[in-house]
């Protein structure tokens, strides 16, 4: 699908045009500590990107940076640029609130507020719409149908989110984060924490949902990243290290390190 | 090799003797203190205890205006001290990291929470009641409240700080703004602590005599004037558990069964109210 491909930070000359985010030269520190260095590439819109590499990469802390989330914590900080809808995201005058709501974030464990399985959804859309209460019951619904769990809450809409399964309360996260109609999904490793059968439903749903989001994923699974994913970033050691189609870095990557990653020699 | 073991054993058997009889010790006392409060205390229950108020002894006396004026001060007290105590303890958990100014109100916070009550009264009585030359409920009221003031403060900072970063993140990750992660997501998971650290304070509240000593004074007489002196329950003990006559003495132990009841209430509430909620 995305026939570009690049090693290193050396730029392709071909880089897609039509990316929902483009990331030029970003370097990402906690403190001292260079996490992320000179990362070039593009998540092309409507795409499933997924990111792969050991613990302590620079994977997750790359999502991150997409939300601002790092905003959260003194002595973070990025330099480069990410282009998001013709703006650099990283610039201080952003508005991180409505940028949150344009990037939407899943995280690994689920994380149901401590409210009902409503409310769970109209917390978000709140911060951003003010709906009608018809409105909002139909936008719960719509989302809740979207992560194929109206059939399984309809009924107990009012009872707590904690008492749903992990699998269904991670899917109500996904519910959550879509609901205040986002742009880009970012999953940070958003099945690890779940059984495979909830693990499955979580995937079949990431392959309906890119038809409507650009999606980035975190993910330790090999076979996930191969699944869902039409483009795989490989990285290590805070390096972007190759770059491909799906189909590609797992059948015949170009370099040796990336298929020492995937074939289980080192990670 | 065997006799090794053995006296392994003999130790461990020992400990385990140990820790039990000293755990037996604790409950004797307490069930002791119990059983002298309530076998002397309710030997005195009756409607006029909690219908009449105090008065000479041999005339029928109750203890219904001390009753009043403890759930007005305390009820004061506690009016004054929740939105300090919260504010102070959602600064502290969600504002203070790494922060000294912080750290260093953290630790006078802790301070306070184990200062003599007594000190507290006299400084009450220094600040509100030598000024004006008068005692006054409301000056009861502020020395209960600075009493109660570090336990909130302390409680709400804990039971903010068991609420998962996971759950902040995933609020701001929707766009919620600090204050409304605080308000709507981590004080909420943290509810039933918060209500916990405020019921105990109330329970910490009803049972202080030293502070109300010099500033609320106490009253022999109906009083629903914050600004004159007010009776409590712990002063009505304390005047009438020393005096000579019988009926007064009566009147303390129950009036000290009653608080001690209080209390109880309150701790079962605080256990099975709240505790079991799921955060």
């Amino acid at each position: 699908m995305n026939a570009y491909s690049m090693t290193g930070s050396t730029m392709d000359a071909t880089m897609t045009a039509d990316a929902a985010l483009s990331v030029r030269n970003l370097s990402f520190f906690y403190g001292q500590t260079e996490a992320l260095k000179n990362i070039t590439l593009d998540f092309p819109k409507g795409c499933v990107t997924a990111m792969i590499g050991p613990s302590g990469c620079g994977k997750s802390t790359l999502l991150r940076v997409f939300n601002r989330m790092y905003d959260l914590y003194p002595g973070q900080r990025a330099t480069g640029e990410v282009m998001f809808d013709g703006v650099n995201l990283l610039e201080s005058g952003v508005d991180l609130n409505q940028l949150r709501a344009r990037i939407g974030m899943v995280f690994q464990k689920p994380t149901p507020f401590p409210m009902s399985i409503y409310d769970n959804i109209a917390f978000g859309v709140r911060l951003h719409e003010r709906l009608s209460r018809r409105d909002m019951d139909h936008r719960v619904e719509e989302v809740l149908t979207r992560v194929a769990l109206w059939s399984e809450v309809r009924d107990r809409l009012r009872s707590p989110a904690s008492g749903l399964s992990g699998g269904q309360q991670q899917r109500l996260c996904i519910a959550r984060s879509i609901a205040t109609k986002p742009e880009v999904l970012l999953l940070d490793e958003p099945t690890s924490a779940l059984d495979p059968i909830s693990t499955a439903r979580i995937e079949e749903l990431l392959d309906e949902l890119k038809d409507h989001f650009t999606i980035a994923i975190v993910t330790h699974n090999m076979q996930q990243a191969a699944r869902c994913a039409d483009q795989v970033a490989f990285f290590y050691l805070g390096e972007l290290i190759e770059m491909d189609s799906a189909d590609r870095l797992f059948t015949a990557p170009r370099l040796k390190q990336t298929q020492d990653y995937i074939t289980g020699r080192f990670g | 090799m065997s006799s090794r073991a053995a006296a392994r054993r003999r130790t461990d058997r020992i400990a385990t003797v140990f820790s039990i009889a000293m755990t037996g010790i604790v409950l004797l006392m307490l069930a002791s203190i119990l059983w002298t409060l309530i076998s002397h205390g309710i030997r005195g229950l009756s409607w006029q205890v909690i219908v009449r108020p105090m008065g000479p002894p041999g005339s029928d006396a109750g203890l219904a205006n001390a009753i009043v004026g403890s759930l007005i001060q305390t009820g004061v007290a506690l009016l004054l001290a929740t939105p300090i105590g919260l504010g102070c303890g959602i600064y502290l958990a969600e504002y203070g990291a790494g922060n000294r100014f912080a750290s260093a109100v953290r630790f006078v916070s802790d301070v306070l929470l184990s200062a003599p009550s007594i000190l507290i009264g006299l400084f009450v009585y220094l600040v509100l009641v030598a000024p004006t030359g008068r005692f006054s409920g409301f000056a009861g009221s502020v020395a209960l409240a600075i009493l109660a003031v570090p336990i909130i403060v302390r409680t709400t900072e804990d039971m903010l700080r068991l609420v998962p970063v996971s759950m902040r993140e995933a609020g701001a990750a929707l766009g919620a703004t600090r204050w409304r992660v605080t308000l709507s997501l981590s004080l909420r998971a943290a509810r039933p602590g918060v209500l916990t650290g405020i019921l105990l304070a109330v329970a910490r509240m009803s049972g202080e005599t030293a502070p109300l000593l010099f500033t609320s004074l106490g009253n022999a007489n109906w009083s629903f004037d914050l600004s004159r002196p007010m009776a409590s329950m712990p002063l009505a003990i304390y005047q009438y558990a020393g005096a000579a006559y019988e009926d007064w003495v009566q009147l303390a132990w129950t009036g000290a069964m009653l608080v001690t009841l209080g209390v109880l209430a309150i701790n079962i509430v605080v256990r099975f109210g709240f505790g079991r909620t799921k955060a």
